[in-house]
């Protein structure tokens, strides 16, 4: 049971056993030379094996729960050839964090041998309490361990609360990160809450670098690895009711109300918040259209008829989101839809109704106010490389919807020979 | 329509107007109201300022109250600052000005192309401007927690 620190064996793979478990018994004994003993802990307990990179097993060991939020660790055994690489103490930390999530403390129970307990003392264990003479009661023949009598049943323990896989924690903040950016979060919420999450699983030297569409996370684990992560995000529609339920629950996991198995289910059910209803988001739209049409100055006619516009502006979008079509297209098609509308309403109330008054009215659902607020914000964080990225995604909206309208009247004029513009 | 009649009308729309945004960006029904009345106050600063100064100078009056309002709200209501302000400054972003810039590009009439796109990134720095002028104070202002710990720590002060 000795493990070293460097010379860690790659293409190593912990399983769960369940199955066959005295398959193992070989491999056990090396531990606990009595079978009945074994057999004590080994159906109630759960066995995990280390197999190597050529399926080989290396490892074993049975954990057990034994009260509230406590469990023990009955045995743990490396074959002999294989001691010395890390296997044991790989073996420990995956059980430890596996663990983490269901027990406070983690104990081991070992004869008093001076290397054992060094090789817990490693992985993080702390003296806990003897039992004195267990081996003697409880077992038949003495046992010996490096020539060393063993009697006294020494009991470790580990604290798991702050067991937790600085990968799987960054994996979790990445996540957390990326639907956050891709629903219209800022650049400084994700970055934080990337930050609040690593520290509040003790992740500590965590490196981020966020742009409008991409997240680059690094942070340093053990001896001077790193480990680092790169998402793309490419620019999407935006959910504002995603990004409050991502940041409730980053509130929630920094309180240390929410383990990590939990938050990821959680980020998977948030994903999954549908957008508001079409027709509401239709009348919505139809909604915006009226009132800003009126706000910037067109008459209140104009307003009413601006409403239909911007109901059946959203249809196409709606619509187009639901083929995914490409933005340029929905933006141009989106600037002829609104002129054509118009033209067509001013031609049945030519007396009351405004051309302009009742395009400008109509782009407004189309108009960018996500991209350009965000880019506004990211520049004045004086974050000018994701400020720029996003106010030129906004203002090319812009353009799209300026080459529709432009199209449309240019050929209502050529078709009509020029009157009535 | 008299003044008030006026404001009241403008209030309104905006109200409305910027509902009906939050609805398209998917905010949550319980934020709608508070939304809405962001918009709606941020817009009528403008107008009230708007009679008596530039485009540029009222958004950036407009852009402090809509921030200074969602940053009320956030510590209130516990979310992100996000949905106020996405919601709360799209009265004021110069999307009308934008667009006929990109309009008159299109059509080939520049001048009016220079014109209108300088006023639009006159709008676009006023309203950065607000932004960071409300958003560099300390998070602590918005707290009553550390205001009512203040006021106690006077009493005391004063009576020792």
């Amino acid at each position: 049971m000795e493990t070293a620190d460097r010379g860690t064996e790659k293409g190593m793979e912990i399983q769960q056993v369940t199955l066959q478990k005295t398959a193992f018994l070989d491999l056990l004994m090396l531990a606990d030379p009595q079978e009945d003993m074994i057999e004590k802990y080994l159906d109630s307990g759960d066995m995990f094996a280390l197999y190597d990179d050529q399926g080989q097993v290396q490892s074993v060991c049975v954990v057990c729960q034994i009260g509230k939020r406590k469990c023990e660790l009955k045995n743990l055994a490396t074959r002999e050839e294989a001691q010395g690489r890390g296997y044991g103490t790989a073996l420990v930390h995956y059980v430890c964090e596996k663990y983490s999530y269901q027990c406070d403390t983690m104990y081991v129970g070992t004869g008093n041998t001076e290397k054992t307990i060094r090789f817990y003392q490693h992985c993080g264990f702390v003296h806990s309490h003897i039992v004195p003479g267990f081996f003697t009661a409880n077992y038949r023949e003495p046992i010996r361990d490096e020539g060393v009598l063993l009697t006294d049943m020494i009991y470790l323990k580990k604290d798991l609360k702050t067991e937790a896989d600085p990968k799987r924690v960054l994996d979790l903040a990445l996540e957390a990160g990326r639907i956050l950016l891709k629903n219209g979060g800022e650049i400084f919420r994700v970055e934080e809450t990337i930050k609040y999450i690593c520290g509040r699983f003790h992740v500590e030297d965590v490196d981020i670098f966020t742009l409008s569409h991409a997240i680059i996370v690094s942070i340093k684990i053990g001896d001077g690895d790193t480990y680092t992560r790169v998402k793309h995000i490419p620019l999407s529609s935006s959910h504002l009711g995603i990004v409050a339920e991502v940041n409730a629950l980053s509130r929630e996991i920094s309180a240390g109300l929410v383990g990590i198995d939990e938050a990821f289910e959680r980020l998977k059910e948030i994903e999954e918040i549908p957008p508001t209803k079409g027709y509401l988001q239709i009348l919505a739209a139809g909604m915006g259209s009226g009132c800003f049409g009126f706000l910037l100055g067109a008459g209140v006619m104009d307003s009413l008829a601006a409403f239909l516009i911007g109901c059946f502006l959203y249809v196409w979008v709606l619509a187009s989101k639901r083929l995914r079509i490409s933005k340029i297209i929905v933006n141009i098609v989106g600037g002829v839809l609104i002129t054509f509308l118009a033209l067509l309403f001013r031609h049945f109330f030519p007396a009351v109704l405004h051309l302009d008054g009742m395009i400008i009215s109509g782009i407004m659902p189309l108009v960018p106010g996500m991209a350009f607020t965000n880019a506004i914000r990211d520049i004045a964080d004086s974050d000018f490389l994701s400020g720029t990225v996003r106010m030129i995604d906004a203002l090319l909206v812009f353009v799209y919807i300026a080459i529709g309208v432009g199209f449309t009247l240019g050929a209502y004029t050529n078709i009509m020979g020029g009157v009535g513009i | 329509m008299s003044a008030v009649q006026d404001i009241l009308l403008n209030f309104f729309c905006a109200f409305f107007g910027t509902i009906g945004f939050a609805v398209m960006f998917n905010v949550p029904k319980r934020f709608y109201i508070s939304c809405g009345t962001t918009g709606a106050m941020g817009w009528i600063v403008y107008c009230l300022a708007v009679e008596h100064a530039s485009a540029a100078v009222s958004s950036f009056f407009g852009a402090l109250v809509v921030v200074l309002i969602s940053r009320m709200l956030t510590v209130r209501l516990k979310c992100p600052i996000t949905i106020f302000m996405i919601s709360g400054i799209f009265p004021l972003v110069p999307g009308a000005g934008v667009y006929y810039t990109a309009y008159y590009l299109v059509t080939g009439q520049l001048g009016e192309a220079a014109q209108r796109g300088i006023g639009a990134v006159k709008v676009a720095f006023a309203i950065v401007l607000g932004i960071v002028f409300i958003v560099s104070i300390p998070r602590e202002f918005f707290q009553p927690l550390y205001w009512k710990k203040r006021w106690k720590l006077r009493k005391a002060s004063k009576e020792a």
